[in-house]
């Protein structure tokens, strides 16, 4: 199995199946354990964005993402109807704010930028569509 | 993730293994408020068994350092290292927090 599809809703509670699943597609393909922490987290951050702060209206919304193993790539898609949201497109965090005055907003797109090889947006109709790249060596 | 914590003198460690992520994050932020609702405490965090943590988690921590400080109390770090460190530097959490080596370190930095 080299790919993996999984639909969720934008309700709490789901984010551990793709953790889930995430983990046993690398357990498969023998990924070191900072490959798959690097993915772990961006998609923490990008599914917690999205269940967050994509959706105006109350509506339940499906959230899809693909898991899928490629040459030396490990990638995940997640496409969602929720508002344009062009993570590229967001300045890089003051890391240098004090404590009280910090806000933890900005950083976990910074991790994704920071943690993944490649990072790619596209609007596509009404759909966001991000694809996030992570190599590692075999 | 795993919380295990326990009274070494008058320093409440709190020992976390496994993720701290939006999933478990929440349970974090339980158990340090609780072990933070008193005034002038001491509580250590140990790190040392954390294989990662997201953005949901450093919000859990940089609370509980603010409650922390209003309250008086004393919340030091330990274990922070490869992949927890990388995460902690890229944010920019590295000087936010009291963060020391060992927990036998940490013992004595929050004591």
């Amino acid at each position: 199995m080299s790919a993996i599809d999984i639909t969720i809703v934008n309700q709490g509670g789901q984010l551990a199946r793709v953790a889930g699943l995430l983990d046993r597609l690398g357990a498969e393909h023998h990924l070191a354990p900072e490959v798959l922490a690097d993915m772990q987290v961006a998609l923490d951050e990008v599914l917690t964005n999205i269940t967050d702060y994509a959706y105006t209206d109350q509506a339940e919304h499906e959230i899809h993402i693909r898991l899928q193993v490629l040459d030396n790539v490990l990638e995940a898609v997640i496409e969602d109807d929720g508002a344009p949201f062009n993570p590229l497109a967001i300045p890089a965090p003051d890391v240098s704010t004090p404590l009280r005055e910090r806000r933890v907003g900005g950083v976990g797109i910074h991790f994704v930028r920071s943690l993944m090889d490649e990072v790619a947006y596209d609007r596509a109709g009404e759909r966001n569509r991000l694809v996030l790249r992570k190599r590692f060596k075999t | 993730m795993d919380l295990r914590e326990e009274k070494v003198g008058g320093v409440t460690v709190v020992e976390v293994k496994g993720r701290i992520d939006s999933t478990t994050a929440p349970a974090l932020g339980a158990r340090l408020t609780a072990s933070l609702v008193a005034p002038k405490v001491r509580v250590l965090l140990d790190l040392s068994r954390l294989e990662y943590i997201s953005s949901a988690g450093f919000r859990i921590l940089l609370l509980a350092a603010k409650r922390a400080d209003e309250a008086g109390s004393r919340l030091v770090l330990c274990g922070v290292s490869g992949k927890v460190r990388q995460l902690f530097d890229l944010g920019g959490f590295l000087d936010l927090f009291t963060i020391v080596g060992s927990r036998d370190e940490g013992i004595a930095a929050a004591g």
